[in-house]
Formats: structure tokens, C-alpha cells, sequence
């Protein structure tokens, strides 16, 4: 009787707590949740994350939207069954792994091409907006190689088409680099002059990475059309976030990423205009998929994210872009109440609100990031890197160089809260006014020295 | 036809939904959404524009159930620096 009652409870205690709730209504199944991952951080000790020499409490409020965003739960649970089950190749036409597959690839391209109103036809899946990027450039440029000879591109360009660019140069084409205006913004006038009748591309980005200035794409398009050249755009920043529309923008190539409207990395796409047919050659030649212009398989699940992301966008980009803006507001409001000196780079008005570039005057930039290690922003400059130089796109603006290298961008999207950007404030403005505290040139300036006209002795 | 009952049990599935994600920011997005779509979709009187909003509130319960206990099953050990309280 004993034994019976000892081993009932010996059974009781070994059962895991699953089984023995099995009538349970509770829903989620994790009960005894599997250890947690191999920490891929430093040091987790205590509660506080260790790397590269920072220690902070926890992980970083994440404020840069414009190098990557997150994968939205929605585009994850779209993807996750072509990892699981639905593995095969859209390739394949004999079974029903690849009769899925592509089906699944085609709605996808359904959905990107519905959110810039163009046709399915006209969208290519690639492994990003960089290749994207690669292919307009090389790709037109080389197929009207005997005709066409040069390309007009400004010089806020992202670094991908600048690096073809220079590598068209390479090859005997001419390029021009036209300048920007002090708010980022390109002057029609001088992109009208700087059009040949032999220019074969015009490539202007829609929203600026580093500024997030949003360049007056109708007006191009109009210009590019009149004139008879191709009109480029790197809508890697804009879409999903600015009302893209490649009829009314005369767009004949436009470059698209995925992981930056919160669908998965690796994975982008290349619009290219069927009327009237904008022709290029492929950079990736092998087995002739995506109509010869992108050989390789194409990757199902980056591409079923993709999709899905651009259909969320479609449908939450008036929600998100109100949200968004008020935030900025809140950002630029908070900051500017209790500091001077912030100067906003890029124009105010023409800009897409997720993206807020700021410099601080008489303040360092390497120390103001070292401070800011709970905030993950992005500096404008590549002072974190072994050079020095500040941002090209802060040069072209005719920023300063004591003002390129304090400059920080801001970068907020979906999933930002309001009380991440109160913590963002109350951190960047505590650690101005800290270095700012400790500068002898703010000492000056408050003294009503102006910096400029001071002739600093030689020793 | 979607009673009031129905409706307001789908927002409070989905309201609990939301509040398991592990991850900071997803959590407060859900329960945000959440509650700014159905306050937007307040007004809606035609059955059928009803009815196709009480299914898509359907099926995103549905995806956000799945995606709970994926986030939970990866939830990395440091919380982020807006949970951790500091003193």
C-alpha cells in the first residue's frame, strides 16, 4: 500500500509538467521551455552583456533603422514553413515541392510588384538592393555600350552605384557626378544641363540612407523621359515608406531591398520597365532563371519574406508614417528644448520622418558615441573606423568638418516606442551637455568669442 | 455575422496574445495595433466589411499565437536596457 503510494508519487514528481496537464487549456505548449541559446555575446553575467571592452545593463535601445530594421513576426511566420516542410526548389517543375515553391515565389512577386504599382512581370528577386544596384548600373551601360557612353548620378549616392560608376569609368564610359544642394536635395536645372543626348542612365536615389532627404522623383522622371535617358532609382530606403509609384515617377530601374521594410537579409529585387523596354545585361549568368536577367535559384523563404513584408507595408505605410513622424517630432522637439547647437542635416521638409541626422556643435564625435553605448544609433561619419574622414554625403551637403564628425543619425520605424525616444533624449543630451561641460571652445563661445575669427597660435 | 461578444473576446485574446511576446519592442507593437485597429474599425456598420475584419483579426490571432512561443523559444538571456529598470 505504501510502495503503491511512494511509487505513485515517484511517477508524479519524474512526469514533466506537460503530460501531466494534459486536459489543460493552456493553449501555449511551451511549458518546459529547451535551455536557452549559446550566448553569443561576451560575458552574460549578472545581467549585463560584455563586448569589445562596453559593459551596459541590457541590450541597447535599437535607433537604426536605416542599416537594418527588424524582421516583422507577420513576414517570420510567412517564411518559417518554406524552411520546415516546403523546401524545395521553385525550379522545379516535376514535383510538388517545386510546384509549391514557385507558387509561392510568383504570389510573392505579385505582392512587391502591387506595392509600387507596377507589373509582376516587371519585378526580378535578387540577392539584395546592391546587386539590384549593380545590374542597373553595369547592366544597362554594357547592353548600349556602342550607343550610350555616359551617366549622370549625384554625389549622395549610395557607395554600390558610386563603386560602379567609377568602375563604368574604368571601362571608357564617362560619368558625372552632380553636386547637391546644401538641404540634399539635386537642382533640376543642373541635372537637365548635365543630360546628353548619350546619357544612357540617370541613377538618383529616392531616400537618402544617411540624411533621409526624399529627392523630387516625378520631376526627374518627367526630365529623364523628355530627354530620352533611363531613370535609375535606389529605392532601397523608400519603399514601403514613401508612396512609390513607377507610372506617375517615370521610373525605368528601381533597386529594392528586404531587410530594410522589416522582411528578412539576403534578399531584394530589381523593377526593370517592360513599356517602353528598358533592356540590360546580366551580371549573373548560369541557368538562366528569373528570364535570364538573375541566374541562380531563387531562394523561396527570403523571397515568400519579402513578399510578405511588402504586403504588410502596403497596408500599415499610413499608420506607420503618422506614427513615425509624430515620433520624430517628439525626437527633435525633446533634443532641441534643452540643448542649442543641433543642427538637423538635409532639408526638413522634403525628408522621409524615420530618419533624423543630427549634428551637435562644440561636441566630439567618437566620445559622444562611446557615451551613447545604450542607444544604437549610427554616427555619420566612419570615426569608429581607422580613418578619420567624415561622411561623403555630409561633404557634398557642405557640412563642416568639426560638424560632420558630431553627427548621429536617428533612425526610428515600426516597432519604436515612445519611451525608447524619451530614454534616447534624456541619454544624447546628458552626454552633450557632459562633453560640452568639459570643452574650453564652448567655454568660449558662451563668452560671446566667435570660434572662427580665433588665429590659433603655431608652436 | 460578428456579435459584440465575438468581438470583444477576439480583442482580448489578442490583447493577451501580445502581452506574451518576449521581446520588448514586438510586445508593444502588438498591443498598440491591436488596440488602434480595432478603435479605427470602430465605426464599420456594413456586415460584410465587418465580417472581413473580424477574420483578419482571426488570422492574425492566429499568427501571433505561433510567433509568442517562437520568440519565447529564442528569447535572448539580457533583457533590453527599457526593461532593465535602472535605479
Amino acid at each position: 500500500m505504501a510502495a503503491a503510494a511512494a511509487s505513485r508519487l515517484l511517477r508524479r514528481a519524474l512526469t514533466p509538467a506537460v503530460a501531466r496537464r494534459r486536459f489543460s487549456t493552456a493553449a501555449v505548449a511551451a511549458e518546459t521551455p529547451p535551455s536557452p541559446l549559446p550566448s553569443a555575446t561576451g560575458e552574460e553575467d549578472a545581467g549585463m552583456v560584455s563586448m569589445k571592452g562596453v559593459r551596459i545593463s541590457g541590450r541597447p535601445l535599437y535607433l537604426d533603422m536605416q542599416a537594418t530594421t527588424p524582421v516583422d513576426p507577420r513576414v517570420l511566420d510567412a517564411m518559417l514553413p518554406f524552411y520546415l516542410s516546403r523546401f524545395g526548389n521553385p525550379h522545379s517543375r516535376t514535383h510538388l515541392y517545386g510546384w509549391e515553391s514557385e507558387s509561392a515565389v510568383e504570389a510573392a512577386r505579385a505582392s512587391v510588384a502591387a506595392l509600387v504599382a507596377a507589373d509582376p512581370k516587371e519585378i526580378f528577386f535578387t540577392s539584395g538592393a546592391t546587386e539590384s544596384n549593380n545590374i542597373s548600373v553595369k547592366g544597362l551601360m554594357r547592353f548600349h555600350r556602342a550607343r550610350k557612353r555616359h551617366v549622370v548620378t549625384t554625389q549622395t549616392e549610395h557607395k554600390c552605384v558610386l563603386d560602379s560608376c567609377r568602375h563604368l569609368q574604368q571601362e571608357g564610359f564617362e560619368v558625372t557626378y552632380l553636386p547637391v544642394r546644401p538641404d540634399g536635395l539635386v537642382d533640376l536645372d543642373h541635372l537637365a544641363d548635365a543630360i546628353r543626348p548619350d546619357t544612357g542612365l540617370v541613377s538618383v536615389m529616392a531616400v537618402n540612407n544617411e540624411i533621409g532627404v526624399v529627392q523630387p522623383l516625378e520631376e526627374i522622371g518627367r526630365l529623364c523621359r523628355e530627354k530620352g535617358a533611363v531613370f535609375h532609382t535606389d529605392a532601397a530606403q523608400a519603399l514601403g515608406k514613401i508612396p512609390i509609384d513607377v507610372e506617375k515617377m517615370g521610373i525605368g530601374l528601381m533597386s529594392l531591398s528586404g531587410h530594410k521594410i522589416y522582411g528578412p537579409k539576403g534578399v531584394g529585387a530589381l523593377y526593370v520597365r517592360r513599356r517602353p523596354r528598358v533592356r540590360i545585361e546580366p551580371q549573373m549568368n548560369g541557368g538562366g532563371q528569373e528570364r535570364g536577367i538573375r541566374s541562380g535559384t531563387v531562394p523561396t523563404p527570403l523571397v515568400v519574406g519579402m513578399g510578405a513584408a511588402c504586403e504588410i507595408a502596403m497596408k500599415e505605410m499610413d499608420y506607420d508614417s503618422r506614427r513615425i513622424s509624430a515620433l520624430q517630432e517628439r525626437l527633435l522637439n525633446g533634443i532641441r528644448a534643452k540643448l542649442d547647437g543641433v543642427v538637423v542635416n538635409g532639408s526638413l521638409e522634403h525628408r522621409y520622418p524615420g530618419n533624423l541626422n543630427l549634428s551637435f556643435a562644440f561636441v566630439e564625435g567618437e566620445s559622444l558615441l562611446m557615451g551613447l553605448k545604450e542607444v544604437a544609433v549610427s554616427s555619420g561619419s566612419a570615426c569608429t573606423s581607422a580613418s578619420l574622414e567624415p561622411s561623403y554625403v555630409l561633404r557634398a551637403l557642405g557640412v563642416d568638418e568639426d560638424m560632420a564628425h558630431t553627427s548621429i543619425r536617428f533612425g526610428i520605424g515600426r516597432f519604436t516606442t515612445e519611451a525608447e525616444i524619451d530614454k534616447a533624449i534624456e541619454l544624447t543630451v546628458r552626454q552633450v551637455e557632459k562633453l560640452r561641460e568639459m570643452s574650453p571652445l564652448y567655454e568660449m563661445v558662451k563668452e560671446g568669442i566667435d570660434i572662427k575669427s580665433i588665429q590659433w597660435a603655431q608652436h | 455575422m460578428a456579435l459584440r461578444a465575438e468581438v470583444l473576446s477576439l480583442f482580448r485574446s489578442l490583447l493577451r496574445t501580445a502581452a506574451k511576446f518576449s521581446d520588448y519592442n514586438i510586445r508593444e507593437y502588438a498591443k498598440r495595433r491591436v488596440i488602434d485597429g480595432f478603435l479605427d474599425n470602430r465605426g464599420l456598420t456594413d456586415p460584410s466589411s465587418i465580417a472581413a475584419a473580424f477574420a483578419d483579426g482571426k488570422s492574425q490571432l492566429e499568427v501571433a499565437k505561433r510567433q509568442a512561443v517562437v520568440y519565447s523559444l529564442y528569447a535572448p538571456r539580457i533583457k533590453s536596457v527599457m526593461e532593465v529598470e535602472s535605479p
